[in-house]
């Protein structure tokens, strides 16, 4: 029962706040947002009592030290979006839709959870279709806008067709090996033909829902029509877990065909980071921006991936866990202004120290972490990942991802100086936010300065991936 | 079951078809009149294109039937082995139908099953 | 019933109704149709998997297992598609992909 913790919380409070939905009169809806947090927050703090690892199913599912620490990443992640979403929430247009808007996030977080924690492609392949059919009923869920909806259809059809292609290279593996074990075709793996073309299915799949290089195209569109909370969390938690379970497959199953996907991802990445950062430049609308960044950060990413070493899962995952915290400070801040005024665009940010100085602190914060300014959490995680792709030899990569950075630093430092130093006629007014929206900041820009200086957690990442390498 | 014996059966069945047909054109008495040639012979006529587009309400309920026809699937495997597994079967296929019935009563809460 | 049938045969159907959906997908402008045709690629992994476990490992039901959750998850997907097309039909009164244009680049 211990090994399956985190699946198991997760599903009694979905069941709960459903049934609490059910009886709940329309008028009162609003009513379960503490409880729904609350819940939430107490699922993460179990989360980090010390569990079992083990192996349920015959070997379907598998839980070790690695696996529970990604999953409460994943929970304060959901958390923060949870908290961020309260003053969305509380708008007109949603009033009715409040529980729903829990339940999806839940159902993809338990599809996220059983996909990481997958020993099977028959339970990844079920994990990864829970985590994203909802979130594509959750990018269209402001039902009355245009952009919403067409949000969702672009979404939901892209990875439709992503899972297809995915699952048509996993018949291909199922025929070359005759079993769906991730410990049991490992050692079938020969790089024969057929095995090669089911692992570019599978790549090609992946690649979709992690938006690398050329397989981007939906990002952009999905993630400026979608409601700004939902964004975020497409950007970092969903993004975060299919990096950590495509990280896993091609570490255990594919490792004997090692030479010939680390080529692969060395062109991809090239081609992410360059194109991502390219496109982020000529980006007016924030949110359309905070997606390229999305993008280039992804291929950031694959630089450790790319190591293939105990060093690179470790660079990954603290990456991810930077990451989300730095991304989620940024969408928290765009989402509230977009809330609250409607504007997301660059220049409307201008003069905005002036009105809402702790905002565009929070904003600064949040970008700097991004773009990797040393003392900022965010540097760390792209200095490690650096690192993991240097020790491996790849120099020109890193080379390339260093000019980039640089790139990267400019069209950050447009937004900040929009904030800090241009004027405005009409800068937007000062807006007094809740205390949800206080605290799920404060949360980010903590996140973001402590793990800057705390080297504990880097190494405590570190001795729990020697286990899975 | 062989080959063989398919084409028979389709042998076979396409020739006892075939005879009713023929034998009642031979048969049967005949009348021929304009009335004939309409869809519904015994209805009232149609009105405008036949190729309207269906009301938004068929796909809702069409929705809904979907996912719980669908969901059927899984207890066919559930039957096959419920006698050897026992116990830990039946709990787990109340399990199954208790998450099922929550959606069907979110569904008819939600007022997904009125036709309007 | 179909002893004779060599694998490659199902092999080749499943390849073409794959492309197939592909073609369809990208070229078709009805969403309907483009769910059609994600239904299609489905299928034809779903043939895949039974022809691999009926002709070259009928020790194991995995195949089978799999192609029987691949038709469950497609129903639900098929399910939330509808239900996002029909909001898009009530914004756009058309569920022609290229009336969905408002974001670009």
């Amino acid at each position: 029962m211990l090994i399956m913790r985190h699946e198991l919380l997760l599903i009694a409070i979905t069941v709960i706040l459903l049934i609490v939905e059910i009886f709940l009169p329309n008028t009162q809806k609003h009513k379960i947002i503490l409880p729904a947090i609350l819940l939430m927050a107490a699922v993460t703090v179990i989360g980090f009592f010390p569990g079992t690892p083990g192996v349920l199913f015959g070997g379907m599912f598998q839980s070790t030290q690695l696996t529970m620490m990604f999953k409460n990443i994943l929970n304060i992640g959901v958390l923060i979006v949870f908290i961020q979403s309260v003053d969305w929430l509380k708008q007109d247009q949603n009033k009715e839709k409040i529980s729903e808007f829990f339940l999806l996030m839940l159902a993809t977080l338990i599809g996220m959870n059983y996909m990481i924690s997958s020993g099977d492609f028959l339970m990844f392949y079920i994990g990864l279709e829970l985590a994203t059919i909802p979130v594509a009923a959750l990018a269209a869920f402001e039902r009355l806008k245009e952009k919403s909806a067409e949000a969702g259809v672009k979404l939901i059809f892209s990875s439709a067709l992503s899972s297809g292609i995915l699952l048509y290279g996993l018949s291909m593996i199922y025929g070359t090996t005759g079993t769906m074990y991730f410990a049991d075709v490992a050692p079938l793996i020969t790089g024969v033909p057929l095995q090669v073309l089911a692992f570019i299915f599978f790549f090609a799949g992946m690649a979709f829902k992690i938006s690398l290089v050329p397989f981007h195209l939906w990002t952009a569109d999905v993630y400026e029509g979608a409601p700004v909370n939902v964004t975020s969390y497409l950007s970092v938690i969903s993004k975060g877990a299919a990096v950590f379970i495509f990280t896993i497959i091609l570490y255990t199953v594919f490792s004997k065909i090692a030479v010939m996907w680390s080529d692969l991802i060395y062109v991809v990445t090239i081609l992410t980071i360059t194109v991502g950062n390219l496109f982020a430049l000529r980006q007016q609308n924030l949110k359309r921006f905070l997606a390229f960044s999305s993008i280039a950060q992804a291929g950031f990413i694959l630089l450790g991936v790319i190591g293939q070493s105990q060093l690179g899962m470790t660079t990954v995952i603290y990456f991810v866990l930077v990451y989300i915290f730095s991304n989620l400070g940024a969408f928290g801040v765009v989402g509230i202004i977009s809330n609250r005024t409607g504007k997301e665009n660059i220049n409307d940010y201008d003069g905005l120290y002036r009105t809402n100085p702790n905002l565009s602190l929070v904003m600064m914060l949040a970008l700097f972490s991004l773009a990797g300014i040393p003392p900022l959490a965010g540097f760390f995680g792209k200095f490690f990942l650096f690192t993991a792709a240097a020790k491996q030899g790849y120099y020109i990569l890193v080379l390339i991802a260093l000019i980039n950075t640089i790139i990267s630093l400019y069209y950050y430092l447009l937004v900040i100086k929009a904030m800090l130093l241009n004027n405005s006629d009409h800068p937007i007014a000062k807006i007094r936010s809740d205390n949800y929206t206080r605290l799920g900041l404060l949360i980010c820009v903590a996140g973001m300065v402590i793990i800057g200086f705390t080297s504990s957690i880097y190494e405590m990442v570190f001795n729990l991936s020697f286990g899975l390498y | 079951m062989s080959a063989e014996s398919l084409i028979l059966f389709f042998i076979v069945g396409a020739f006892l078809v075939g005879f009713a047909i023929v034998f009642s054109i031979f048969v049967a008495p005949t009348s021929t009149n304009p009335q004939k040639a309409e869809p519904y012979e015994c209805g009232i006529p149609t009105e405008g294109l036949t190729w309207l587009q269906f009301n938004v309400g068929y796909y809702l309920f069409a929705i809904i039937f979907l996912i719980f026809d669908v969901e059927a699937v899984f207890i066919f495997p559930w039957a096959v082995v419920m006698k050897e597994m026992g116990m830990i079967a039946f709990v787990e296929i109340v399990i199954f139908f208790f998450v099922l019935g929550l959606g069907l009563l979110y569904a008819w809460k939600k007022g997904a099953l009125k036709w309007e | 019933m179909f002893e004779g049938v060599p694998l490659h045969w199902f092999l080749i159907t499943g390849t073409i109704m794959f492309f197939v959906g592909i073609y369809g997908f990208l070229v078709r402008k009805n969403l309907i149709t483009i769910l059609m045709s994600i239904e299609l690629i489905l299928n034809s992994v779903n043939i895949n998997f039974v022809a691999f476990n009926k002709i070259l490992y009928p020790d194991h039901l995995e195949g089978m297992f799999f192609s029987l959750f691949i038709i469950a998850v497609a129903a639900a997907e098929a399910a939330v598609v509808i239900a996002i097309i029909i909001n898009i039909y009530r914004r756009l009164v058309s569920i022609n992909v290229e009336k969905m244009d408002e974001m670009k680049y």
